[in-house]
């Protein structure tokens, strides 16, 4: 359904071009959520907002395809944002004018959007709300009367509003408590099962990952690590980085008071500063001399690391 | 090695907009032009015994009839050089400018950083009292204040006094918008981790208002002082101008322009033009660099 | 005697507006109860967990404990004394401050911007008249910046010259340079990513060891309190409704607010089976 190809995002800086996105390539599928995982300033938002064309000055698309239902849209998404494609940000206050009731506000989102009467879209308005779990008497309600949860589900019912097949969702749940953020997550799920809308889902969190989505991209540095199904990569990961990951998180287990986490030494490179060769050379426990002089594609379609060269997958 | 200075976004984005530049150097000739006055200015235009009355009124760039001499801006009634009174004027000018900006700026910062930092009662007495007096017009209350001082006086002080009086009077009409600044980034800084971790050393209230949040506001404060200057620059041009100013003898900008204000409808132009034009150029190229300056440090702007 | 006690602990808030303002409105006093009657301890060299949700009064317990805001009732105790009694003497005050040191969320707020990192260090340094020679304070500042993992090359620079993970190793220096015996986390790694969260949250446990601090750890994620924390007290809106040893907490939680915090955590262990 949408088919990233080669995508370059450069950042301007004092006249120089650095690169924020390298080569970046994969796909959705009609129906799935996607999570896309890294550290912060790996490039997850960025990403986003290039498939909903906001990247503006001083970033810009450089090179490479976005196709949505078979048009290319990476120079013109205007016609496709906030209609097809639909996004929803961290903050929900972003998203929400505070001097209007959510009724309104959603009223004048579908009636952009769909060909409503204004009795229809009321209608329509109500039923996204029931939707989203907000009882319909709260439609006259002012934003700064809701709570943090509740500001997340008026969003998401703006972003569902024009029917749209791909929602990207930039860690819509990291601002909230986990009870609440339990219950965002569960209703994205529902929503994506019974619409048919795929999700992408933007988080740094590794335990939201396994619980919710079906496949997982893993960025680092502005480069895809890896990618593949996420029960496949969280169990059997093929990136030493993804590896590192997931073995640095920590989980809920009485008996590791006493062990000591896995740390990956070092930090993520600023981008002025993305060694040549493998962007994660530098904190590899495995690197060969060819990771220090050359890049390397993805590779078996799951993962960018010279190791899947060799024989089949050392990991 | 470079000066980190050389290398900041600032100075590289400062490098890269000519209108900052070119206030920046305006401003500075016109500073550069007031402090070195006694050996740019071709004259020494309150010295009596200089002077020749035959000089007066000769148009800019003419010789005199008279004695021939030629004046760069022309003369005025006594025939002074108006070049140099320029010089002279600018020194007072940028002088009480200066001075008042700098008071403005201690008692605003120091009261709203109390304000902010101390809150409750303090606080709404002292913002209270500034909504007041920002209700009135700085000029009035400039006025009001140079008023009651001169009263105050005993009349021989009064003369000698009147720039000192000049200066505390613009002074205190201008302290609200700092304060009004400062409190508000006060009561940013003040919730701010590296703030309670001070107080958990025990440290007094004044050396955290002091060593800890005052280095961490002084951004906006700068901004406004920029604004502020240029504005103390234009009201001190006023009430000089309204004759509450500096005295005649020693003669500000707008002492100027109010002298060449009676010359102005009997055709000699230059007596008005050239003090204006120099009050314009001072006020606009510090406003002008204010606002960039502004644009720079607003992180909202970003 | 428990090193740290916490008894029957309360904390009110007045969130009503100004006097004038209520008149007028005919409006009540509005008083938020962020902490309730908590009570709990430590044994010296442990770590024990506050978890909660937003606003459920963490926090402010943390605030207490560190003698930054006082008691509506009940008392704390560090080591047997109380910041708040009022037969406290200026001495023994003092050196309740340098035993209580706090480490916070925010990695950018919690370091001041225009300081650079020798002067932050040596700021608790001489607050408490530590060391007096120039000297030999700086060899305690370098002495610190190892302890962390960081260089003596660093001490020069300033804070936007580190990354988030770095300056939370800054802020562990500083609240280690008064030698103290609690240290008080609130939220150490909410802010930092998973990666840079081990780095810390290891630091943290070997600086536990080698210098037997005993830590309050804040944190609203049980995955992180696991692997930290001796005992674990669950806090809702001010109540402390749930204490237990990590074992006991998870294996069986008896408060239904604790289940539903288990079952709402995200956990990596809970990847979805179908392939
Ligand atoms: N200085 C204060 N004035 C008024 N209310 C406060 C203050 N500090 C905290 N609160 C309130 O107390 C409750 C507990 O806050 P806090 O201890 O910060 O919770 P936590 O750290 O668990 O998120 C919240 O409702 C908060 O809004
Ligand atoms: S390519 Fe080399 S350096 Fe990069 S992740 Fe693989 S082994 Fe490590
Ligand atoms: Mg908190």
């Amino acid at each position: 359904m949408l088919e990233i190809y080669n995508l370059d995002v450069n950042l301007s800086y004092r006249g120089s071009q650095i690169k924020a996105l390298d080569n970046l390539s994969f796909n959705v599928y009609p129906g799935e959520i996607l999570g896309l995982v890294g550290e912060s300033g790996a490039g997850k938002s960025m990403t986003g907002l290039a498939i909903i064309g906001l990247i503006e000055a001083p970033l810009s698309i450089s090179r490479g395809k976005i196709i949505f239902n078979k048009q290319r849209i990476e120079q013109n998404a205007n016609a496709f944002r906030g209609s097809k494609i639909s996004m929803i940000f961290q903050d929900p206050l972003v998203s929400l004018n505070p001097l209007r009731t959510i009724g309104e506000q959603l009223v004048e989102t579908i009636r952009t959007h769909i060909k409503f009467g204004r009795k229809e879209a009321i209608e329509y308005a109500k039923s996204l709300l029931e939707e989203v779990g907000i009882e319909q008497e709260r439609f006259d309600a002012y934003p700064h009367t809701f709570s943090g949860g509740m500001r997340q589900r008026v969003v998401i019912a703006l972003a569902l509003a024009p029917k749209p097949s791909l929602v990207i969702a930039d860690e819509p749940t990291t601002a909230l408590d986990v009870s609440v953020q339990a219950q965002i997550l569960e209703l994205l799920k529902k929503l994506c099962r019974e619409r048919e809308t795929s999700i992408i889902l933007i988080t740094h969190d590794m335990g939201v990952i396994a619980e919710t989505t079906d496949r997982v991209a893993v960025l680092y540095s502005g480069t895809l690590a890896e990618i593949g199904k996420t029960f496949e990569v969280l169990n059997y990961p093929q990136h030493p980085y993804t590896k590192g990951l997931i073995e640095a998180t920590p989980r809920i287990d009485a008996n590791s008071l006493n062990s000591k986490l896995y740390q990956i030494p070092g930090v993520m490179p600023d981008l002025k500063e993305i060694p040549v060769g493998c962007p994660f050379h530098k904190r590899c426990p495995r690197y060969i001399k060819k990771c220090v002089e050359i890049k390397p594609p993805l590779l078996n379609e799951r993962a960018a690391c010279w190791l899947l060269d060799n024989e089949k997958g050392l990991l | 090695m470079k000066h980190p200075f050389l290398e900041s976004d600032l100075y590289y984005n400062f490098k890269r907009t000519p209108i900052a530049v070119l206030s920046f150097f305006v401003f500075l000739i016109i500073v550069i032009m007031a402090i070195f006055a006694d050996i740019i200015a071709p004259h020494t235009p309150f010295e009596p015994l200089t002077l020749n009355l035959l000089n007066g009124f000769t148009p800019p760039m003419q010789a005199n009839e008279f004695t021939g001499t030629i004046f760069l801006m022309g003369t005025d009634d006594q025939g002074r050089d108006l070049f140099s009174t320029i010089l002279f004027g600018l020194r007072i000018s940028l002088f009480v400018g200066l001075m008042a900006v700098f008071l403005a700026m201690v008692i605003g910062v120091t009261l709203g950083l109390i304000a902010g930092f101390v809150g409750g009662v303090v606080d709404t007495v002292i913002m209270r009292f500034a909504d007041i007096q920002i209700t009135f017009p700085s000029i009035l209350v400039a006025m009001l204040i140079y008023g009651v001082a001169k009263g105050l006086l005993p009349p021989d002080l009064r003369y000698e006094m009147s720039i000192t009086v000049l200066i505390i009077s613009i002074g205190l009409s201008e302290w609200v918008p700092f304060a009004r600044t400062v409190r508000g980034s006060t009561l940013v800084e003040k919730e701010k981790e590296y703030v309670i971790s001070a107080r958990m050393l025990g440290l007094s209230y004044p050396q955290i208002m002091v060593r800890h949040i005052l280095p961490n506001i002084l951004s906006p404060v700068l901004v406004i002082a920029t604004i502020t200057f240029a504005l103390a620059i234009i009201t001190e041009a006023t009430l000089s101008f309204l004759g509450v100013g500096v005295p005649t003898t020693k003669p500000s900008l707008g002492t100027l322009i109010r002298i060449g204000q009676d010359f102005l409808f009997s055709g000699e132009w230059w007596i008005l033009l050239f003090p204006a034009l120099t009050l314009l150029l001072l006020a606009l190229s510090i406003n002008l660099f204010g606002d960039w300056l502004r644009d720079m440090l607003n992180p909202k702007l970003k | 005697m428990s090193f740290l006690l916490v008894n029957q602990l309360s904390r009110i808030f007045d969130l009503s507006e100004p006097w004038i303002l209520r008149k007028i409105k005919g409006q009540q006093k509005k008083l938020l109860k962020a902490v309730d009657k908590v009570n709990f301890s430590i044994e010296r060299g442990q770590t024990y967990a506050l978890v909660g949700e937003s606003g459920s009064g963490k926090s402010t317990i943390a605030m207490m404990v560190a003698g930054l805001i006082k008691p509506s009732s009940g008392f704390i105790t560090i080591d047997g004394y109380n910041f708040f009694s009022p037969t406290i003497e200026n001495n023994i005050k003092s050196s309740l401050r340098k035993s209580v040191q706090m480490i916070f969320q925010s990695p950018y707020a919690s370091l001041n911007p225009r300081w650079r990192v020798g002067e932050v260090l040596k700021e608790p340094i001489k607050a408490f008249n530590l060391i007096e020679s120039e000297n030999g304070q700086k060899q305690r500042v370098c002495e610190l910046l190892e302890q962390v993992g960081l260089s003596e090359r660093d001490i020069n620079k300033f804070p936007h010259e580190f990354s988030g993970g770095q300056r939370q190793r800054i802020c562990i220096a500083r609240s280690l340079a008064s030698e103290p015996k609690l240290i008080i986390c609130d939220e150490p790694t909410s802010a930092l990513d998973v990666s840079v969260q081990a780095q810390v949250l290891n630091l943290l446990k070997d600086l536990q060891k080698q210098f037997s601090l005993t830590y309050l750890f804040i944190s609203h994620d049980l995955a992180v309190v696991s692997t930290m924390a001796n005992r674990i007290g669950v806090l809702k809106q001010g109540i402390l409704v749930e204490e237990a040893s990590p074992n006991k907490l998870f294996e069986k939680p008896e408060h239904d607010y604790t289940k539903m915090l288990l079952s709402a955590a995200p956990d990596i262990k809970n990847v979805s089976k179908i392939p």
